[in-house]
């Protein structure tokens, strides 16, 4: 019996140990993703994204928002505003946009980039306003032309 | 304020038509910053892809932002805004309308005050801001902050956690305009 104890407090302990771990692991984890090897939800070009949205916004905002998206479309701005890493890709009504916050680990990718180039991103969905927005974008550099 | 109710107002008060655009301005990356400092935690998260447009003939600015589009350091910050306090699902923007006043088009640099709408949380508040208006090349920046109070937006925290939130909420806005071409 004074076993079974001991090997009731040992497991209770670690248990105890594998969750204070895990919840400060939780707690502490950072907003910074890696979307690499991340499969998307949903793979569509810039111009079906934003009439996607300009269409049915209410839909779009369902299918859309906090999935990770792979966009393919052609840099329309490479831009370092506000300390940011961003891309901003055309399309057909030049109201809109799509802008791609990308993550600090594609500034190289970013570097080569240069305007009219097709390339696709991968990014979380944020939603719409004259632009749809995805943040911490991963650039695939695959698709140029 | 919804999507279209957005764009009408885009598309009414400032109208796109060549004739009429030629006083207004875009910024498609304004950044607002809120902080809420307390003895227990300070919280900071930043939105760089805010959503404004200036007429200076009109004098009116409108702001508009999606909440989860704020950037936090960590995922359960992020977590709790936005299901918890803004109830993103719900209201997923934040949105503001309203006039420069004193705004003098001929200054390269000045002082102005913004009166206006600013709603969030679905709760409209009327709100005077004090704005730094700089013109280089005709290309402007409107720099600024001001407060604001969580409970004039009905934004509940819960009792466990109201040590971790301040009563007041400093906001900060950084926004770079380039003329409107559409």
């Amino acid at each position: 019996m004074k076993t079974f104890k001991k090997i009731l407090l040992f497991v209770s302990l670690i248990t105890l140990i594998i969750w204070s771990f895990w919840a400060t692991l939780s707690v502490n984890k950072s907003s910074e993703k890696n979307l690499e090897k991340i499969n998307s939800d949903y793979n569509l070009d810039s111009n079906d994204l934003v009439a996607n949205f300009v269409n049915n916004t209410a839909k779009a905002n369902g299918n859309y928002v906090g999935k990770i998206i792979e966009v393919t479309g052609y840099v329309k701005q490479i831009s370092f505003l506000n300390n940011r890493k961003t891309v901003i890709l055309y399309t057909k009504n030049q109201n809109y946009g799509v802008i791609c916050d990308v993550s600090n680990n594609q500034l190289d990718k970013l570097k080569t980039l240069k305007k009219h180039q097709k390339i696709t991103v991968k990014g979380t969905c944020k939603g719409f306003l004259m632009d749809v927005i995805l943040l911490n974008c991963y650039i695939d550099l695959k698709t140029n032309e | 304020m919804n999507k279209i109710a957005f764009l009408l107002l885009l598309f009414t008060i400032f109208n796109p038509s060549k004739e009429n655009n030629k006083q207004q301005y875009i910024a498609r990356q304004g950044q607002v910053t809120f902080f809420s400092y307390t003895s227990v935690e300070n919280i900071e998260a930043k939105n760089n892809q805010v959503l404004s447009i200036i007429d200076l003939e009109k004098k009116e600015i409108a702001v508009s932002m999606l909440m989860r589009a704020f950037v936090f350091k960590k995922d359960l910050m992020y977590e709790h805004f936005n299901e918890s306090y803004i109830e993103s699902d719900l209201y997923p923007q934040a949105n503001f309308k309203g006039k420069l006043v004193d705004f003098d088009v001929n200054l390269a640099k000045q002082t102005s005050t913004i009166k206006g709408t600013l709603t969030i949380h679905g709760i409209a508040k009327e709100v005077a801001i004090k704005t730094m208006i700089e013109n280089k090349n005709n290309n402007y920046k409107l720099t600024g902050e001001f407060i604001a109070a969580v409970k004039d937006f009905n934004i509940k925290i819960p009792a466990i956690l109201s040590s971790n939130i301040a009563k007041t909420i400093n906001l900060k806005f950084r926004f770079q305009y380039q003329p409107y071409e559409n």
